[in-house]
């Protein structure tokens, strides 16, 4: 089963993007913060990463920097979608310079969450 | 034992008496309150999947008009996080359950705490129908609720709710320019003709705010407007500040001689520092010439702001502070101090994935 962990220290949010996701057939694990989100990903061996920027501990950007950084190419590769209300043209840059696959920013479409998480997943791994 | 001896025994026991009995209550109402987290925890649990499924393209036609006043809650919580179809699920599910018009009913309330929160969860359900109440809020005599309204009036994004909200910078009492400028940020470009207008209109408060907004949009539309502001010696140095800063964020040419003309004149400190820092965001390289000779002449502040915007302008910019570096006194001083601090942003640069 394609497994995605959502990183979000809002439970609101984490609850709902986790709720969306799992009715597209997807594993959903849910952390809340950057640190725990990195000794995750390396247990879980994700195929995507759901990660917001603004977290305790670790932020989202330095978690994904991280996970590029791994020795583990596989787990560098995963690919990650930055779900934010950093909705500034500078913050985008910063978001893809650290790595990231795709970017969200909040408020958000549930709907286009799911498009996006779908795009970013080899193609029937998600539930029509 | 003597009477007083008898007394003070007696007075002991009954404080300690007091105090078990006021460590049994705190203790009760302690025990009371985590019961009833819990409780909310447990029943918020329970909703939630019911929230979830509202959001769902195929979700049935659910009765939530019975539901738990909890669900309100919830519902108002996630509500600024969406937008689009989820938004408007939810937004429908707070008027099909009479919370949009217990709210509007609350926009008369004596508390003024009611007022607030009111006029918050009406921005927040985007409530069109209600934009006139809301107005008419913008003259509370409580602040608090005057900013409610006007940040309610910016999330709805009804285009009608400019002019009020740019009067009410000027009104007695008036709203805050910051709660003003960030609601007509987000009526978004619909707002702009009024915004040209308000630069040159009558309401004095509300010119530098325009201006200044104009620039965020990075509105070209405006270029002309704004650099017949910065030109005009007669208009106040607060609006011909705040139309140069537009100008320079705005980044057009077109406003190069206006701010050249500013910067050499003898206009107002603030103006002329305005008009540096925005010829080097604009980096036109027809204000070489204008910059390094003012970085020659004008006061020290003025020098500086002419300096860094040299550096702004690429290898040519930097050449003229080269230039200029090795000489004693204000021009030499303020060069080194430019060159030194782009160098400094340039080797920051590469860290610049740490978060803010």
């Amino acid at each position: 089963m394609t497994r995605v962990l959502v990183v979000d220290d809002d439970p609101v949010i984490a609850d709902l993007v986790s709720f969306r996701l799992s009715r597209l057939g997807l594993d959903v694990s849910v952390e809340t913060d950057g640190q725990a989100g990195l000794a995750a990903a390396r247990q879980l061996r994700p195929d995507l990463v759901v990660l917001d920027w603004m977290m305790p501990r670790m932020n989202g950007l330095e978690m994904c920097a991280a996970l590029r950084a791994d020795p583990d190419e596989e787990l560098a590769r995963t690919p990650v979608l930055l779900l934010t209300a950093k909705a500034q043209e500078p913050d985008l840059e910063r978001g893809f310079a650290a790595g990231a696959t795709d970017y969200i920013v909040k408020p958000f479409s549930t709907r286009e969450l799911a498009t996006r998480v779908t795009a970013a997943l080899p193609p029937g791994t998600v539930r029509a | 034992m003597s009477g007083i001896e008898a007394g003070s025994l007696v007075v002991s026991a009954v404080l300690a008496l007091l105090t078990v009995l006021l460590l049994l209550a705190t203790a009760l109402e302690h025990a009371g309150r985590t019961r009833r987290a819990a409780r909310t925890a447990r029943h918020r649990a329970e909703l939630t999947p019911l929230v979830h499924a509202l959001l769902e393209d195929d979700a049935p036609d659910s009765d939530v008009s019975s539901a738990d006043p909890l669900l309100d809650e919830l519902v108002l919580e996630l509500l600024p996080q969406l937008r689009g179809a989820d938004r408007a699920a939810l937004q429908s599910v707070l008027v099909d359950r009479g919370v949009v018009d217990q709210a509007a009913a609350q926009l008369g309330a004596r508390a003024a705490w009611r007022r607030g929160r009111a006029a918050e969860l009406l921005g927040n359900v985007a409530s069109s129908r209600h934009v006139p109440d809301l107005v008419a809020l913008l003259t509370d005599p409580v602040a608090d609720v005057r900013s409610a309204a006007a940040r309610a009036l910016g999330r709805i994004g009804d285009v009608t709710s400019v002019a009020p909200l740019l009067a009410a910078l000027d009104a007695r009492p008036s709203v805050p320019p910051g709660v003003v400028g960030m609601a007509l940020l987000d009526l978004g470009t619909p707002a702009l003709p009024a915004l040209r207008d308000a630069v040159n209109g009558p309401l004095r408060a509300a010119r530098p705010v325009a201006a200044q907004l104009l620039g965020l949009h990075g509105d070209p539309g405006a270029t002309g407007v704004l650099a017949d502001v910065v030109a005009d010696g007669r208009r106040t140095p607060v609006v011909r500040e705040a139309a140069a800063s537009a100008l320079g964020r705005i980044g057009s040419p077109h406003a190069t001689p206006a701010l050249v003309a500013a910067l050499t004149s003898d206009a107002p400190l603030g103006v002329r520092l305005a008009a540096a820092q925005a010829l080097g965001r604009i980096g036109d390289p027809g204000c070489l010439d204008p910059l390094t000779t003012t970085m020659r002449s004008a006061p020290v502040p003025v020098r500086a702001a002419c300096a860094d915007a040299l550096t702004a302008l690429g290898d040519r910019g930097r050449a003229r502070l080269v230039a200029h570096a090795y000489l004693a006194g204000p021009t030499g001083a303020v060069a080194r101090a430019a060159l030194d601090s782009s160098a400094a942003r340039a080797v920051r640069r590469p860290s610049s994935l740490q978060a803010a």
